[in-house]
Parts: structure tokens; sequence; C-alpha cells
């Protein structure tokens, strides 16, 4: 019999015990990394809220607070600022359990209205309408933007609240959005939702939101 | 170089993250390093007459 | 003698006949609904009310989604009894499956169109779609293709246990064990909408950019090895290579998806240094490709099916153009922080898809033809041309188009606009985003054609290879 050579770089053996190690050991260290993520982006409590205590995921009670979104000097990005307390359809004491069935209520209503496949939502879904990540922060559904005159509402959340209601008689682009049967309920729960997540501290995405005024138009 | 702990939450990954490229370095490196192994063994068994497959 | 009548000798390479041709119909169902979202860009009034955008593209990305696992479970059965030398076992199953899967896919599609939206309950989720782009498949038919899926892995594992167990075939089993798995983490609703992406992930990114790639990579050595006589030893060393690479940059790529969904500061080095190297296996895979060619065409010995091959180049340039470079552009956090729901990614999907996937099956399904109809030998003819050429050309326009689109929507909006309401919508009437578009649509229409073209040959060129070779030398036909 002849004498084979030795050669591990064209051993199928080599590769295959490479691939099953490289793979195997990946496989751990993602399962590691999400047992160390989950729990930091698990919602926190309203207590957490009550002592100034920063959580990615805030309590969806959040939503009886004023939300900003300013440079954090320490984190070179911009950060979710939850400030003082603020009326939310004329309410600032929803308990954490509203809050989150609220909240959740929202989601499964975004979920349901196929929301995502129009705007996107933390920045992932289809391009075809604005990013909704900080929508709630958005200086067009301000006092001073052109929405909220536009539905006639005072606040913020009565205007989005209206606006999803009857898209059709806010047409706000060519591309306007339809009518999708949103409940004023489901209205509700959908801002609240939008207000939850201009919470989330997404490491400063969107960049410059709302502090750049476009430089074409600038004064 | 260290860089000051940013996160909001300390954690392991975080730690590491603190260092120039330290935390890519270390996952590349504690996947990398036991391939030496591999190597070597295949290239012992083939030395002993052992071809495999 | 000219015969339509099926020459194939195995029931497993039947059924992988009839998943090719849903396949293909799916295919034109993505293309049709790709075309009505293009117009809607340009003309929003287009089926407003009617298809809506958001419908138009859930069918868009699903009708995708599902026609290439189509050709996926389809190529599995097509290459498992030539790999194993046995008839599939449980191929009656197997069967059965096929017609309540496609029954499934239909009365989804069905509820989709017309039903559209539901309440805000979890009916809704159970009953006509999930609202989470990709997979928006209703809770309901989740479970039944969690079935569909487990019964073909039954029969792929049980005949690979029976007969013989290549290492392509070994491949294949972990992989599509392990695809299968993680669709479970796609199948549960949580009121976190950070925790709700993190899963998301697991199942879109561990697909896209991990399972599936690690098959292509083992079905396009079976294509090889049929359509050029590669060497099988050479193969199986260059596949399980790809496996170390594919999953050792892939899976944890997936941190480049958890930069900006409130995942901690860790992802953003993780991510951008692993996916950075998800090309190289890519690159890998075009090399080895282009590699074995050349072999091949020294050894003088004939290509036996030029249309599959010529398919399967494509996908390794494709592959590593769409995925590696496109999807490289903007991997980086850097980057991406404003990038990140543009165009960009729209025009990264679109190559990235058409090389890796739509490619590598196309050819798949140009060797089930030759082998459906026992031909020795196939080559390219007019309308394969065609075809190949308008559909990669219309693909490469789009992807082109988008990519411009991109780069104004991510200067205007994001850098000028600073990523408001009012930015975005001065990004979308810019000019320069509204020619792109239409470029976008121009090129769309091209991809049909081409599309038209691969239907037209694929019905056509196994009569056509059957004429040639009975002109020439009349042996072809008789062998079966």
């Amino acid at each position: 019999m002849e004498e084979q050579k030795i050669s591990v770089w064209g051993s199928v053996r080599f590769w295959r015990n490479t691939a099953v190690w490289v793979t195997g050991f990946a496989v751990l260290l993602l399962i590691w990394l999400s047992l160390d993520t989950i729990p930091q982006i698990s919602a926190g409590t309203i207590e957490d809220l009550e002592n100034g205590v920063t959580k990615r995921v805030p309590s969806a009670a959040v939503i009886n607070y004023e939300i900003g979104y300013e440079l954090d000097n320490k984190r070179k990005t911009e950060i979710p600022i939850i400030g003082g307390k603020q009326m939310f359809f004329g309410r600032n004491d929803y308990s954490e359990e509203e809050a989150t069935e609220l909240v959740s209520h929202g989601k499964m209503t975004v979920q349901s209205k196929n929301c995502m496949n129009c705007h996107t939502l933390l920045g992932n879904g289809a391009y075809y309408a604005p990013d909704l990540t900080k929508s709630w922060l958005d200086p067009a559904w301000s006092e001073t933007g052109p929405y909220r005159p536009m539905t006639g509402k005072a606040t913020t959340e009565e205007a989005m609240a209206e606006f999803l209601q009857h898209p059709n008689k806010y047409p706000t682009h060519a591309r306007m959005m339809p009518d999708l049967g949103i409940t004023p309920d489901e209205a509700i729960a959908v801002v609240a939702f939008l207000k939850h997540m201009s919470s989330i501290d997404t490491n400063g995405f969107p960049r410059n939101f709302n502090k750049i005024k476009g430089a074409v138009n600038a004064k | 170089m260290i860089e000051a702990f940013t996160d909001v939450v300390p954690s392991f990954f975080g730690t590491l993250n603190r260092g120039p490229m330290t935390l890519t370095i270390f996952l590349h490196t504690v996947i990398i390093l036991p391939m030496f192994f591999l190597y070597y063994s295949e290239k012992k068994k083939q030395k002993q007459g052992d071809h495999e497959d | 003698m000219l015969s339509r009548v099926m020459n194939v000798q195995y029931e497993s390479q039947k059924l992988a006949i009839n998943y090719f041709q849903v396949a293909l119909i799916l295919f034109g169902a993505q293309l049709l609904f790709g075309l009505t979202t293009a117009i809607q860009y340009l003309y929003p009034q287009f089926l407003f009310g009617i298809i809506d955008f958001s419908v138009g593209r859930m069918v868009h990305l699903n009708a995708m989604i599902v026609w290439l696992l189509y050709a996926m479970i389809g190529s599995v059965y097509w290459l498992l009894p030539d790999e194993t030398g046995i008839e599939t076992v449980g191929i009656k199953i197997g069967r059965l499956l096929f017609y309540i899967l496609t029954l499934a896919v239909t009365i989804v599609v069905v509820v989709y169109l017309v039903v559209q939206v539901g309440p805000g309950n979890a009916m809704s989720r159970w009953l006509i779609h999930e609202g989470r782009e990709y997979i928006e498949a209703p809770r309901w038919a989740d479970i039944g293709i969690v079935v569909v899926v487990l019964g073909f892995l039954g029969n792929v594992f049980a005949t690979a246990f029976k007969g013989k167990r290549t290492g392509i075939v070994t491949v294949l089993m972990i992989d599509l064990l392990a695809l299968a798995g993680l669709y479970l983490a796609g199948m549960f609703y949580t009121k976190n909408v950070s925790v709700d992406q993190f899963w998301w992930w697991w199942v879109i990114h561990l697909w896209v950019e991990a399972t599936w790639e690690v098959y292509v990579a083992a079905v396009i050595g079976y294509g090889l090895i049929k359509t050029i006589g590669a060497n099988r030893k050479i193969i199986e060393m260059w596949i399980w290579i790809e496996v170390a690479m594919l999953f050792g940059s892939g899976i944890l790529g997936i941190g480049h998806h958890y930069f900006w969904i409130g995942t901690p500061e860790y992802w953003l080095e993780i991510g951008a240094l692993f996916s950075a190297l998800e090309p190289v296996p890519l690159l890998g895979m075009f090399v080895h490709v282009i590699y074995d060619w050349g072999k091949q065409a020294g050894k003088r010995t004939p290509m036996t099916n030029t249309p599959a091959f010529s398919w399967f180049v494509v996908t390794t340039f494709g592959n590593f153009l769409g995925a590696g470079v496109w999807g490289f552009m903007h991997t980086l956090p850097q980057i991406n922080l404003y990038t990140h729901g543009t165009q960009w990614t729209a025009a990264h999907g679109h190559l990235a898809f058409y090389g890796a996937y739509v490619a590598a099956l196309i050819g798949m399904m140009y060797i089930g033809l030759q082998g459906k109809y026992g031909l020795k030998e196939m080559r390219m003819t007019a309308s394969a041309k065609w075809g190949i050429t308008l559909l990669t050309g219309g693909v490469l326009g789009m992807t082109m188009a988008l990519t411009i689109a991109g780069y104004v929507q991510t200067f205007i909006e994001r850098g000028q606009w600073g990523a408001t309401w009012q930015g975005y919508f001065v990004g979308q009437n810019s000019p320069w985003m509204i020619q792109a578009y239409g470029w976008r649509l121009a090129m769309g229409v091209v991809t049909i054609l081409g599309f038209v073209f691969l239907m037209k040959d694929m019905m056509t060129i196994a009569r056509t290879a059957q004429r040639e070779n009975l002109k020439t030398e009349s042996t072809a036909t008789a062998t079966a």
C-alpha cells in the first residue's frame, strides 16, 4: 500500500471538526449573549420610573411622564430622558397593569393593521411611510407642527388618535394612509404604544432627531 | 484607552466592550484557539496512519 | 420520439417537480405584487384602498419566502435519491404534506388579499396575519408549517439513515433541523416591542444569513457534481469550510440587527466585526465555483447542463455582490446609524435574495428539468439566455436605482433633516428620489420580462433538447 501524504488542510475530517466546533461554540455564545440581553431589555417597573432608575425599556407606565430625547455627554449619543408627569388623554395616573394592557393593545393593533409593511418600527419594516420609532416626539405633531391644527385637537395624543381613525380626512402627502378601521379605543392604545416606544433607549437612533432643520432651508 | 463604562446595565460583555476592540478580539480568540488543537490532533492522527473518511 | 412523460424513476423526484411548479407560480405572484408596490411609489393612488401598499408588500415578501422554501424542499427531494441511492422513505406522507401545505398557502394568501386587516386583538394574529414583516403568516399557518416541516425532516432523516449518508446530506440534515427549529422563535406574542424584535431576528437573520446560506452551499456542491462532474471529496471539504465560515460569521453577525432596537451597546461591536466577515465565505463560494469551472474546461469533458451551471455562476456573483458587498456597505454601526430603515436595505435585499437564493434554486430547477426528461445533456436555448440576462439585469438595475434612492434618502432625510417626518417627506419628494423610483419600476418590468422568458424556457427547453439530441445522435431519448 502506498504511503499517503500528510495533509491536514486537505482533510475533510479536519474541516468537519472545525465546522462542528465553530458552529457549536458560536451557538453557545449567542445563547449566552441572549441570556445577558433579555433581562436588559425586559420592561422596567413603575417603581423604577418613580425612583428615576434608568431602563433600556421602561415600564409602560412611562405614558404618565414627559419624554425627551437629548444628547448624553457620557454616552455621546442621544438618549430618552424621562421628565416630570404629563397628562395622556387627560390622565397621568395609569397604573402599571392598566398602562401595560393599553400598550399591549396598541402593539396588537399595530400588528393587526400591518403598520410595519409601510412604516418602520425601531427602523425595521417598510420604507413607504415615516419611521415611527420617535414619532411621539416628532415636531410635526407638536404645538408648532402642521398636524395638530389640521386635526383641530389640542394635544399630540388627541391629534394622533384622530388622524389614525380618519386618515382619509387628513391627507398629509400624496401617499396617503389608508383607512384601516381603527376604533377610538385602538387609536388611544396605538398612541400609547408609540409614546412608550419613544422612551426606549435605542443607542442614539435616529441620530440628530429633530435637531437639524435642513441645511437647505436654514435661516 | 480603556473607556468608562457607559451602557445602562453593567455586564460581563459590557465590561469587555470598554477596551479597543477587546470584546471582538476575545470572542474571535476563543473561537479560533481550539482550531489549533484540532489541527495538531488531525496531524497526529495522520502520522499514525489514520487517514479517515 | 418526443415524449412529455416523466422519465423519473423515483417518486421523490416527481414530488420535487411538483414543489418546483408551485414555487414558480408563487415566484410570479411575488413579481406581480412587487410591480404594484413599485407603481404605488410613483402613483400612490394606484389600487389605493383595494390592494394598499402594505398588503401588496406583505404578499410580495411572503410569496418570495414561501416559494424559496418550496424550491428548497423540492431540491432536497430531488437530490435525496441521487445522494442516498434509495427512494425517499415516507414519500407518500411527503406528497400528502405537499397538498396540505399548498392548500394552507392558498388560504393564507386569499385571506391576506381579501380580509387584509382585522381588529387589534389576538384573533387577528391567529387567523389573518401576524403583522411582523417577513413572518406575517397567521399562527394557525405557523403551526401547520411546523407540522409539514417536521414531516419533511422525518423523511430526510429516515432516508439518510437507511441509505448512503454523504457529506452533502449530513450538512443538509443538520442545517434543515436548525432552520426548522429557528422558526419556533417567531411563534409567540410579546408585549415588549424590543423583545419582540430580538426573537424576530432569530428567525429572519439566522435563516437568511446562516442556515439558508449553508443550505445553498450544500446544494451548489451537489449542483457542481451534477453539471460539471466536480470531485466529490473536494466539494465536501469545501462545504465544511463554508459551514465553518458561514456559521462562524453569520451566527454572531445577528448583532448587526441589535444596534438600535433597545439592546445593549456591546452588540455594536459584535455586530460590526462578525457581520463584516460575512462576505468572506461568499467570496469563497465564488472562487470555488469559478475554479471548478476552469478545471472542468481544462479536462474538456462536456458540461451536462449549461443553464443550471449558468445560474450557479449567477448565484455566486449575486451572492457575493448582493449579500456580501451590499450588505457590508451598511453593516457598520457608524454607517448604519444613518442608513438603517432607508432604501439602502431595500437595495441590499433585492440583490441578496436574488443572488443568494433565487439564482441557486432556479439552477436546481433546471437540473430537475433535465432529470425529468432523462436528458443526458441540456444546452442553453435562446429563451434561457434571455431569461437569465433579463432577470439578472433587471434585478441589478433595481438594486442600482434603490442604492441611489438610499443615498438620497440618507443624505436628505437623515443627514440634513435629522430623521423627522418632514425630513422623510422632503427626501421622498426629491427629484432624485423620484427618478430612482422610476428606474426601479422600469427595471422591475425588465425583471418580469425575464421571468416570462424563464417560464417559456422551462416549458419548452426539454423538448428542444430532445429534438436536438435526436438530430445528432438519437440515443439520448432512449436512455432512461
